[in-house]
């Protein structure tokens, strides 16, 4: 430590440039001045005398020099010491000032914390999924290239359909617009090996992946165009397989595994870094190769646009491109045939949260303001209560710049110790969000603290810290010192900061507002979601699913054989009350493809194709799946001749109106031979997929075509839950061992379209409260400051005899306008916020009443908490000590 | 006897034995050197200077402007409480260096060899 003297030495010596010149001049003459005296007193003749004293000193030209360069040094050094020895009193006196204030400065640190915390946390999920989904290199010129319908999808759901490899093959040889095409495929495999076989995960690509994502094996090759064109059985282990299973040997080349029936030739080890294209799918166990030319795969194709390309441009291309190929054949059975338009997708427009990631993005900025509104009048607030202090310290005659760093230092301290806790919170809360994911959302996986955002949370709130101090200090500054030591008024804050405090308040209430309208909106509509009648049945509901691809079941009758033999078998266990045989499991969907006619009114162009939904169902589906039969009959006659159909409610209203729409024709028509389909029966809509699923699109029900039924599903409804189906895998079993079934719970399948809205709502109901409480804490601070700075004023009223009903109400009304008008700018803003998140409502209006109402009430509930503590000190104020205390 | 230069390190040493009674400007520093010394030490006037500039950065002496006897402006220096400790301390180790090199140079030859066969 530092002298004091020293130290006011050093102030002195704070000086330009050129003062310290002059005064090492100044001294250099003062000395061979007084040198030449003493020597001319020992009796030299002046002249001598001069230049003996130079002689003495040295050299002047060399000496002078190397004394300026000593005191130059000084003199830089001096100020560093004195810089660092002010810093550090400030800082320990910014440390001793917080320390005395604890609650304020917890408070303080706390609304930071939270502010930025919550924005890193959505943040780096923002920038994981949104901004940087796919880890390759140029991922802004990646998209995803897809196919869908090109007319008519009445569906109800857009369908996305991967181009078959002919298709692909197409744009490869001929598509300028990218710099690459990759395709994708993956899917698991079972690994035989001693015992039981190991379920793990395969992705096929071409021989180019790696490269394209700008890596290379970490062991062996990559299989080559040449591998694929001989079929060579060669594969590639993904590089977590080979440290845990392989024990990273090198010796694993050469070596062979066996997947499912075929045995592959080790050839190499790619990196765990080379991610799939497939957001939050994690790096495959096993890489094979993908043959561009068997033209019964499709695949998932990513490219990558050559600059300056745009996505428009890409598109035609490839349209242009299947146009020609498909009127190059003849065959019409080619896939290019198919009525598909081409499709061009952002990595990012594939991630299923991005609506609603933006709209939370939002509401944590909105969060983060009102953080920001908080500190601000916190420290507003601290300035206008040490104003004394300031003025006292000023007309003492500490500089201003002086009491201006000082401010500065302690701002900065604050934020930081926010923004380190903000990290730390963002981070955990980070880590939470992604815990509670639902599994529909299973990308969120992926998300990592992002180092952007940490940067910009740290400038954000750096930023907000110099902003804070130096409008304290300018507050400060604008006050002249003799006024308030002169006066000796406790504060003397002024009409502006007050009112600047008032529309801070306002400010935050108004924000809170508007979240607490969406929270609300949305927690009702997750609510509407859950008692939305789905049109069937659930509850007990299981899916037998079986797979009858391979080549034992290639005939209708094999099949039939099958299913009837297990449905017999499941039928004796006598522990299902209904059990029924669908085309395909409840929760999935297949189309007829082809021109729809209805019988009677204008057919379409011969041109167009619809895919509409078509289940092929038995007689007895709608009572197992509890689905109301609204007219007419199941169906009577099941064969194909027959040509019965029964549609939904949404088609008979499409179509029809009020009318009944049985007895009518339609056909799906790929040729005018096709034969027309009767409507036997109306049923209600049904939402199998959930309720956020649209479920009045017009769909069809057809008798059970045996000749279909590859993935056969048996619907059973089961009195005594899961534990009959156990049963059913063996039966299953019994009739074939190697029969893939899977149980499906219908009931949870079903339910579970809802977990993404309310993992949405949770979300934004948790920034919300945050808001509100942060809100809350601002008012409180408002009502506390003005009661204390009152409490003169509070006393004399009390003395005079008013009633304490009438102070308390004085108190109370204050905080409920401030509250209020921050609802009503909350409510209109949140009116025109609405739009934003109208396409995450269900069954709730635009301008729902029941939201806006909650807001208000919710606010000024929080108000009234915010006021209570305020209020009870102004009535416990004792008007004796308060008019004395002045 | 021609008047020795000034062994390094040494100047600052007695600079501070200079100010240690009471604050000094350059050239009464140097006057006393040369009293003190009864002309036996060679000291450049500007490596004095350099001295101190050198010290007051270290903090062990400070200055200020003032005014002599005969009212003529000054830069005097005073030794800080750092500058009195630093001095005691280098007096100390300095005045154990000059004793164990003095012994070792004015030792009759037999008392070294004798050290020696112990």
């Amino acid at each position: 430590m530092i002298r004091e003297g020293v130290r006011r030495f050093f102030n002195l010596a704070l000086r330009r440039r050129d003062q310290w010149e002059r005064e090492v001049e100044d001294e250099i003459r003062f000395h061979l001045e007084l040198r030449a005296e003493q020597l001319a007193a020992q009796g030299m003749s002046p002249e001598v005398a001069t230049a003996e004293a130079v002689r003495r000193f040295g050299a002047l030209s060399t000496s002078r020099a190397r004394l300026l360069d000593a005191a130059r040094h000084r003199e830089h050094h001096m100020q560093r010491t004195e810089f660092l020895a002010d810093l550090k009193q400030d800082i320990s006196f910014a440390l001793r000032t917080l320390g005395r204030q604890k609650a304020w400065t917890i408070v303080t640190i706390a609304t930071l914390a939270l502010g930025i915390g919550a924005t890193t946390a959505v943040f780096s999920v923002v920038s994981s999924l949104l901004l940087h989904p796919l880890p390759y290199p140029h991922s802004d010129r990646m998209v995803f290239v897809y196919q869908e319908p090109g007319t008519g999808n009445q569906t109800g759901i857009s369908v996305t359909i991967t181009p078959a490899a002919p298709v692909v093959r197409a744009w490869m040889q001929s598509a300028h617009a990218f710099e690459a095409l990759e395709g994708y495929r993956s899917g698991p495999v079972s690994l035989q090996a001693a015992g039981e076989p190991v379920k793990y995960q395969a992705a096929e690509v071409f021989p180019t992946f790696p490269a394209f994502a700008g890596l290379q094996p970490i062991l062996g090759r990559m299989f080559s165009a040449q591998d694929i064109a001989t079929h060579a059985h060669v594969l590639l282990l993904g590089e977590q397989l080979w440290r845990t299973r392989y024990a990273a040997q090198r010796n694993v080349l050469g070596t062979s595994v066996t997947l499912g029936d075929s045995t592959y030739t080790i050839i190499g080890v790619l990196p765990s870094r080379l991610r799939p294209p497939v957001i939050g799918d994690d790096s495959p166990d096993f890489w094979m190769p993908l043959d561009v030319n068997d033209n019964n795969v499709g695949m998932m194709l990513l490219g990558r646009l050559r600059p300056g390309v745009t996505t428009v441009a890409a598109t035609r291309e490839l349209d242009s491109l299947l146009a020609r190929s498909s009127s190059a054949r003849a065959d019409s059975k080619s896939v290019a045939a198919l009525p598909f338009r081409t499709r061009l997708a952002k990595p990012s427009d594939r991630v299923r949260f991005r609506d609603s990631l933006t709209m939370l993005s939002g509401a944590v900025l909105l969060v983060l303001l009102v953080a920001c509104a908080n500190v601000a009048h916190l420290l507003l607030a601290r300035t206008a209560a040490r104003h004394r202090e300031l003025s006292l310290r000023a007309a003492l005659g500490a500089r201003r710049g002086r009491l201006f760093r000082q401010l500065l230092t302690e701002s900065l301290l604050l934020t930081t110790a926010g923004a380190m806790l903000g990290v730390l919170l963002g981070w955990i809360g980070l880590r939470t969000l992604v815990a509670m994911r639902p599994s529909s959302l299973d990308e969120l996986r992926v998300a990592h603290l992002d180092t952007t955002t940490l940067i910009v949370a740290a400038a954000l709130t750096v930023l907000s810290g110099l902003f804070f101090g130096i409008m304290g200090a300018m507050q400060s500054a604008d006050n002249s010192a003799q006024n308030t030591v002169r006066s000796g008024a406790a504060t003397s804050p002024g009409r502006r900061s007050e009112r600047a405090r008032g529309a801070l308040v306002i400010t935050e209430m108004a924000l809170s507002a508007m979240l607490i309208v969406g929270a609300t909106m949305l927690m009702r509509s997750v609510s509407n979601l859950q008692h939305a009648d789905p049109g069937f049945q659930p509850h007990g509901l299981y899916a037998v699913d079986l797979d009858l691809s391979a080549s034992r079941y290639a005939t209708p009758a094999s099949r039939i054989a099958v299913v009837t033999q297990l449905t017999q078998e499941l039928k004796q266990l006598g522990t299902l009350r209904e059990i029924t045989v669908a085309g395909d499991p409840p929760n999935s969907m297949s189309f007829s493809i082809g021109r729809f006619e209805v019988d009677g009114e204008t057919p379409p162009p011969a041109s167009t194709t619809s895919f509409v939904e078509v289940k092929s169902v038995q007689r007895n589906y709608f009572r197992t799946m509890g689905i109301r039969l609204l007219q007419g009959t199941v169906f009577t006659d099941t064969t194909a001749q027959a040509g019965q159909v029964i549609v939904n409610e949404g088609f008979a209203r499409k179509h029809w109106g009020t009318q009944s729409p049985l007895g009518h024709r339609l056909r799906i028509a790929q040729s005018d031979s096709e034969p027309w389909l009767t409507i036997v029966g109306v049923a209600a809509n049904v939402a199998t997929f959930g309720p956020t699923m649209e479920n009045t699109e017009p769909m069809l029900y057809s008798s059970l075509d045996d000749n279909a039924m590859k993935t056969p599903s048996i619907i059973v409804r089961s009195g005594s839950g899961t534990a009959s189906l156990a049963r059913v895998r063996t039966l299953a079993r019994q009739i074939d061992p190697h029969l893939p079934v899977t149980i499906v719970n219908v009931e949870d399948r079903t339910a579970s379209s809802i977990a993404t809205p309310r993992f949405v709502m949770r979300l934004l109901s948790i920034f919300t409260t945050l808001a509100l409480v942060l809100a809350a804490v601002g008012l409180y601070g408002v009502m506390a400051y003005a009661v204390a700075q009152r409490t003169h004023e509070i006393g004399i009223r009390i003395a005079l005899g008013a009633p304490r009903r009438t102070v308390a109400r004085t108190v109370m009304l204050r905080g409920a306008v401030l509250a209020l008008v921050g609802a009503a700018i909350g409510l209109v803003a949140a009116h025109w916020g609405t739009l934003l998140i109208q396409h995450e409502l269900y069954g709730v209006p635009q301008s729902d009443p029941v939201s806006f109402g909650a807001a208000v009430i919710v606010l000024l509930g929080a108000a009234a908490v915010a006021c209570v503590v305020p209020t009870r000190r102004a009535l416990a104020v004792d008007p004796i000590a308060a008019i004395r205390a002045e | 006897m021609p008047a020795l230069p000034v062994l390094k390190g040494t100047l600052d040493l007695l600079v501070l034995r200079a100010l240690n009674w009471t604050p000094m400007h350059g050239f009464e520093i140097v006057s006393w050197l040369e009293r003190a010394a009864h002309g036996a030490l060679e000291v450049e006037d500007s490596a004095l200077y350099q001295a101190l500039y050198r010290l007051e950065e270290r903090g062990l002496l400070d200055a200020e402007w003032g005014v002599t006897g005969n009212n003529r402006k000054a830069r005097y220096y005073r030794i800080t409480t750092a500058g009195r400790a630093h001095l005691r301390a280098e007096t100390k180790s300095w005045v154990r260096y000059a004793e164990t090199v003095t012994a070792i140079l004015t030792a009759p030859r037999n008392s070294l060899a004798a050290g020696d066969a112990a």
